[in-house]
C-alpha cells in the first residue's frame, strides 16, 4: 500500500532522510521508532507533502499512485492522514466548520457527494463522545485555549471522522495519560481493516501495548536500521537506542 | 476676498480658490474655514499625522474639471434586505425620502457647520466646511429605540471634488443604528459627520468603504458622548486611490463607552488609512479599539490610533490592537498606536503586530484537504473574523461577512 523506496530528504540544505526504505502493506500497522532527532516527523512531513522538506532522490507511492506529486490537499483526498506531533491553534476558525469544510473539499475532489449539515452534525457529535471531547470543545475555535492532550483528542476525532486510507500517526502518544492511550489503541484497533494501512510513530513501547503493530522498524540517522515483529519494541524498550545509533 | 495666498497651490487647490470666490452665498464662518485651509493647503507626507496619506500629492494628479457627473443608474443597496431608511448623498446632492415618515427620527436638509471640535487646523475639514452648501440632518428623539437602520449611501462620479456634511444627534436614552457605504467612482470625496450621543444613548455605525480603485476619500467623523453614552463603530475598507477615515472620539463625560473596529483588505495599490483619537475626559470611560489589515499587492493598509486620557479621566479603562497579515514582499502596513496619558489610575494597553500568513497553520489546513487558495481564504477570515463577529447587528454582520468572502474569492 504505503511503499517508501531510498528516500533522501533535505531540510535547509542539510540531509536528514537518507536512503530510507519502507513498505506497509494493506490491512497492517507497522511503527517506527526512533530516538529524537532520527528523522520520524522528517518522514511524516514529507509523505504528507510539506514543501519544505526537499526530496533529493527516491520515491513515495500510495496503491502505486506517486505522492510525491502531489499537492498536499491532492494526498489528503486519495486518503492520507497525518496525525501531527504538534497539532496547531487556529483562532477565528471554528472546529465544526473546518471539519466539515475539510471533509467536503476531500469528497468533492474524489467526485462524492458532499456530507449533509444534518449528517456530519450527528456523526461529529457522536465521534466526538467517542475520544473525549464534549460538545463545547468541538464548538470552538480550533485547538484554542487546548490542552497538549485535547490537541491530541481533536487528533483522533479527525481520524475517526475522515476515516482515511492510509494514517499516519507522529507521537500521538507523547503527553497522554493511560486513558488517553488506550483511547488512541481503541480507535485506531476499530478503524484497522484489511484496506487500510497504519504507520505509527512513536519513541516509547507503551502505545504498542495497546495497539499491537505487525512491523515495528528503528529509525536511526535517516534511515531503518533494523525491522522486525512486536518483540523488537519490547527489547528496545529494555536496551535503548544507543545500539542502533552507533551502528548508523 | 482671502487675503492668505496658498504656497505653490496644485491646479486643484488654485481652482478650489477660484470656485470659493464666485461663490454668492458664503458666510462668515466658511470664509474664516477657507481661510484655515488656504493657510495650510492640502496636508502632504511632511504634516505630523500625514506621512504616510500625501492628500496633496494624490491631489496634485488631478486636474480641475467642470463635468457634471452623469446621471448614475443606482443599483439596490447590499443593504436593502434590512429595511433601512435610506438617504442617498449623489455627488454631493442629498436625497432624503419623501412620503416615508418613521415615528421618532426627523431627518432632512439643513444648514451645515461653523466649525466644529477636534477640527483646529484640519485644513481638509476647513475646506469641507468652507465648500458645502447644505448638510443632512439626522434626530432621534429622546427614548427612542429606532428599530429601523439609517442607511447613507455616498455614491460618486466625475472629476469634479464632491463635499458633503451629516450632522446627527441621538438624544438621551434612545437608540440609532446608522449604516455609512461608499459606493461608485468619483476622483474626490470629503464629507464630514458630526454625531452627538446624548446622555444614556447608543449609537451603532457602520462604514462600508466600497469605492473604485481611482478615488481619493477623506471622511471625517467626530463624535460627541455624553454621560454613560455608548457608541460601536464597525468598518471594513477596500481602499481607494487614497483612502482615510478619520475619527474623533470625545468623552467629557462619565460612564462612556465605545468599541472601534475597523479591518481593511487591500489589493492592487489600494491604500487605507484608518485614523483615531479618542479624547478621555470624562470618569470611568471604557474604548476598545480593533483593527485589522489584509494587504496583498502592492497595496498600504495605515493606521493610526492614539488614546488621549487627561488628567480629569481617572478609571479609564482603554485598549488598542492592530494587526496586519501581509499576503506579498510589497505589501506594506504603517502602524502607528500611541497613548498618551496624564491620569494615574487608569488601564491603558495598545499593541501592534504585522506578519505573514502561518505556514505551519497554512500545511495543517492543507494536509486535511483543502487546496492553497481555500486554506489562505480560511485563514484571512479568521484574521479579519474578530473584527466581523464582534458586530452586534446580525443583519450587518451577515453583509460585511459576506463582502468579506466577496473579496476572498476575487483575490
Ligand atoms: N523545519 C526544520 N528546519 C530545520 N531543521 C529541521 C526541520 N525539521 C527537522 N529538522 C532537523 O531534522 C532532524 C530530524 O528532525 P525530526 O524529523 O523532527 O526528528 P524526530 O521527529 O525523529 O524527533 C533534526 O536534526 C532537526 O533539527
Ligand atoms: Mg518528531
Amino acid at each position: 500500500m504505503l511503499k517508501i523506496e531510498d528516500l533522501h530528504v533535505a531540510v535547509d540544505g542539510a540531509e536528514i532522510l537518507k536512503g530510507l526504505t519502507l513498505e506497509v502493506p494493506a490491512g497492517e500497522v507497522h511503527a517506527i521508532m526512533g530516538p529524537n532527532g532520527s528523522g520520524k516527523s522528517t518522514l511524516s512531513h514529507t509523505i504528507a507533502g510539506r514543501d519544505a522538506y526537499e526530496v533529493l532522490s527516491g520515491g513515495v507511492t500510495l496503491d502505486g499512485d506517486n505522492l510525491l506529486a502531489l499537492d498536499p490537499n491532492e494526498r489528503a483526498a486519495k486518503g492520507l492522514f497525518l496525525s501531527f506531533q504538534h497539532p496547531i491553534e487556529i483562532p477565528g476558525v471554528q472546529t465544526m466548520n473546518f471539519i466539515r469544510t475539510a471533509m467536503n473539499a476531500q469528497r468533492k475532489a474524489r467526485s462524492e457527494e458532499e456530507i449533509s449539515a444534518a449528517d456530519f452534525l450527528k456523526s461529529i457529535r457522536a465521534k466526538a463522545k467517542l475520544v473525549g471531547l464534549n460538545d463545547a470543545k468541538i464548538k470552538r475555535p480550533f485547538n484554542v485555549g487546548f490542552s497538549g492532550g485535547e490537541k491530541k483528542r481533536m487528533e483522533m476525532l479527525q481520524l475517526v471522522m475522515f476515516e482515511p486510507r492510509f494514517a499516519i500517526m507522529d507521537e500521538t502518544d507523547s503527553g497522554l495519560d493511560i486513558d488517553a492511550l488506550k483511547m488512541v489503541g481503541d480507535v485506531v484497533n476499530e478503524l484497522r481493516d484489511p484496506s487500510r494501512g497504519f504507520l505509527v510513530i512513536t519513541h516509547y513501547q507503551r502505545l504498542l501495548d495497546y495497539i499491537k503493530p505487525d512491523a515495528v522498524h528503528v529509525l536511526a540517522d535517516g534511515r531503518i536500521v533494523k525491522s522486525g515483529g512486536p518483540e523488537l519494541a519490547a527489547e528496545l524498550e529494555r536496551s535503548g537506542y544507543d545500539q542502533f545509533i552507533e551502528a548508523a | 476676498m482671502s487675503s492668505t495666498p496658498l504656497i505653490n497651490p496644485s491646479p486643484l487647490e488654485t481652482g478650489l480658490r477660484a470656485a470659493f470666490a464666485a461663490r454668492s452665498q458664503t458666510s462668515e464662518a466658511q470664509a474664516a474655514a477657507f481661510e484655515r485651509f488656504q493657510k495650510h493647503g492640502f496636508p502632504n507626507r511632511r504634516v505630523e499625522g500625514w506621512k504616510w496619506s500625501d492628500f496633496n500629492a494624490a491631489l496634485r494628479r488631478l486636474q480641475p474639471a467642470n463635468d457634471r457627473a452623469g446621471a448614475v443608474a443606482i443599483a439596490p443597496s447590499d443593504f436593502a434586505g434590512l429595511n433601512p431608511i435610506e438617504i442617498r448623498i449623489v455627488d454631493g446632492r442629498i436625497i432624503v425620502p419623501g412620503n416615508d415618515a418613521v415615528e421618532g427620527i426627523e431627518y432632512g436638509i439643513i444648514d451645515p457647520v461653523g466649525a466644529s471640535p477636534h477640527m483646529d487646523d484640519h485644513a481638509i475639514a476647513a475646506l469641507n466646511v468652507a465648500m458645502t452648501r447644505k448638510a443632512l440632518g439626522i434626530r432621534v428623539l429622546q427614548g427612542v429605540e429606532l428599530v429601523r437602520p439609517v442607511l447613507i449611501r455616498h455614491i460618486n462620479s466625475g472629476s469634479t471634488p464632491v463635499f458633503s456634511q451629516t450632522l446627527a444627534r441621538a438624544e438621551e436614552e434612545s437608540r440609532l443604528t446608522i449604516i455609512e457605504s461608499f459606493e461608485g467612482a468619483g476622483a474626490y470625496y470629503s464629507t464630514l459627520f458630526h454625531l452627538g450621543v446624548r446622555e444614556g444613548a447608543q449609537v451603532e455605525r457602520y462604514l462600508l468603504q466600497n469605492a473604485g480603485a481611482e478615488m481619493i476619500t477623506h471622511a471625517f467623523c467626530g463624535v460627541m458622548m455624553s454621560r454613560s453614552a455608548k457608541f460601536k463603530q464597525t468598518s471594513l475598507s477596500t481602499g481607494g486611490a487614497l483612502c482615510r477615515h478619520e475619527t474623533h472620539m470625545l468623552y467629557p463625560s462619565d460612564g462612556s463607552e465605545s468599541r472601534i473596529a475597523s479591518a481593511s483588505l487591500l489589493s492592487d495599490e489600494r491604500h487605507s488609512d484608518f485614523t483615531t483619537i479618542v479624547g478621555h475626559q470624562g470618569e470611568e470611560c471604557t474604548t476598545r479599539q480593533l483593527h485589522k489589515g489584509v494587504v496583498r499587492d502592492r497595496g498600504r493598509n495605515i493606521f493610526q490610533g492614539k488614546f488621549l486620557v487627561e488628567r480629569t479621566a481617572q478609571k479609564t479603562d482603554a485598549k488598542m490592537t492592530a494587526n496586519a497579515l501581509l499576503l506579498s514582499d510589497m505589501a506594506e502596513a504603517n502602524h502607528k498606536p500611541e497613548l498618551e496619558i496624564y491620569a494615574d489610575d487608569v488601564e491603558c494597553a495598545h499593541g501592534s503586530t504585522s506578519g505573514a500568513l502561518d505556514d505551519d497553520a497554512l500545511f495543517y489546513l492543507r494536509q486535511r484537504g483543502l487546496d492553497e487558495h481555500c486554506a489562505r481564504a480560511l485563514l484571512i477570515e479568521a484574521f479579519v473574523g474578530e473584527v466581523i463577529d464582534g458586530i452586534p447587528d446580525d443583519g450587518v454582520r451577515n453583509i460585511f461577512g459576506a463582502r468579506v468572502n466577496q473579496w476572498l474569492e476575487a483575490v
